[in-house]
């Protein structure tokens, strides 16, 4: 290799790699804010499809269901609290399967929401179907228990993939709703207040580990 | 499919959908291809976004053929291709995000595609740019319609439904959709395909197998 030659290279590829890493920040540039956008957007409107009556839904803590951050969330209607929604994480066959559950006042489910699973295709990504989903309306802590047999109140399995429905039913949803109740009982959940939220937040989530 | 002056771009694109198919007849990338193709959408989308980034860095190593050293040709390759994948990734995550909710994991995939890097080496650094457009989508159209082709069979035997929508109530051959269907999906048409082309297409010349 001459000395024209090793120039020739250096120069090479340091001018490709050099275009090639602005014009990666050129588009990240303008694609992230949008990316963040979106994200903030299908992350309310899952909050919203789970309460759709409530006209505000505000974090109000974080906690950690098997060591991964996840947030609850209280719901308003006209100033008052008609519910929370909790954040949660089960252990299922192949993956975390990430959760969202809605609950009432009386802390009976109204509606859940899975977020994120990577189940087997066509067998545990049925948990994502609305006839499984549709189950939790109405059931409290002592029905949210998987079943095999068709037992009116209680959860159904789905058939072939058992693993995944516990996980969603006795593992995300029962730990999230009894997480709540736990809450509760310290004290009226209230949303995070924006100045003083560090102080709180750190108090919040040393209970939260706790529990966890 | 070397010497392209004699070669017009019809047949360049001919080429890659069936002669040299990447699936099908290279055998090359079949990672990926068993990976994303247990549902039509995420197969034709897969196909979608390689058409695109294999035509773009066709494109751009073609244009650069002259400027680039030889010695270093391939970690130059490997920038261009990253590099159109990211940018890939970051359109989609931007303008289509509920596509890029499902997809997201495997456009990132796409940078160790071995039939890209294959088709940069082997024609776009020695054709005009011209050319490389029409082998990159001929070999893109190619690897869409394996893709299709796969994944329509094997949502079809394995849920009973076709992007999305229910066909048949039941799930005629669950195996289908487990990893271990793709290889019997892949192979199985792989030897159908050879099957006809031994069997109607004798007379070109297919020096690829």
């Amino acid at each position: 290799m001459t000395a024209k030659d090793i120039i020739k290279v250096t120069l090479n590829l340091v001018i490709v790699y050099l275009v090639g890493g602005i014009i990666l920040s050129l588009v990240y540039a303008k694609t992230s804010p949008i990316i963040f956008k979106n994200n903030e957007e299908a992350k309310k409107k899952a909050l919203q499809q789970l309460m759709p009556e409530a006209d505000s839904i505000k974090i109000a803590g974080e906690w950690s269901p098997h060591g991964k951050h996840a947030e609850y969330f209280v719901a308003k209607k006209g100033g008052e609290t008609i519910g929370y929604v909790v954040q949660s994480f089960g252990k299922g066959y192949s993956s975390y399967i990430d959760t969202l559950v809605s609950v009432n006042r009386d802390f009976k489910v109204q509606k859940i929401d899975i977020l994120h699973h990577a189940e087997t295709p066509g067998l545990g990504d049925e948990i994502q179907l609305p006839y499984f989903k549709d189950q939790f309306a109405g059931k409290d802590l002592d029905h949210l228990k998987v079943v095999k047999t068709e037992t009116p109140g209680y959860i159904q399995a789905i058939s072939g993939a058992t693993i995944s429905s516990r996980a969603v039913t006795e593992d995300a949803v029962k730990n999230g709703v009894k997480f709540l109740m736990e809450k509760r009982e310290e004290g009226p959940l209230e949303e995070m207040a924006p100045e003083k939220g560090s102080e709180e937040k750190g108090g919040n989530e040393d209970v939260a580990n706790k529990h966890s | 499919m070397s010497q392209t002056n004699t070669v017009s771009y019809k047949e360049l694109i001919f080429n890659g959908i069936v002669k040299e198919n990447t699936i099908f007849k290279l055998a090359l990338s079949l990672c990926p291809s068993i990976a994303v193709t247990n549902n039509l959408k995420n197969g034709v989308l897969m196909g979608v976004a390689v058409l695109f980034v294999q035509v773009m860095v066709n494109l751009t190593i073609s244009a650069l053929r002259s400027v680039i050293h030889p010695k270093v040709r391939l970690p130059i390759f490997m920038l261009v291709i990253s590099g159109w994948v990211t940018v890939t990734d970051m359109l989609m995550a931007a303008g289509f995000p509920e596509v890029y909710k499902q997809m997201g994991l495997y456009i990132q995939l796409i940078v160790a595609f071995a039939s890209i890097l294959a088709r940069a080496e082997m024609f776009a650094s020695k054709n005009k740019v011209g050319p490389s457009m029409a082998d990159g989508i001929g070999m893109g159209i190619g690897f869409l319609f394996a893709l299709t082709v796969i994944s329509f069979f094997r949502e079809l035997l394995g849920k009973g439904s076709l992007w999305g929508f229910p066909i048949v109530n039941t799930k005629p051959l669950l195996i289908m959709i487990l990893p271990a269907g793709g290889f019997f999906a892949v192979g199985i048409l792989m030897g159908f395909f050879n099957w006809i082309d031994t069997r109607y297409m004798k007379k070109g010349a297919h020096a690829s197998h």
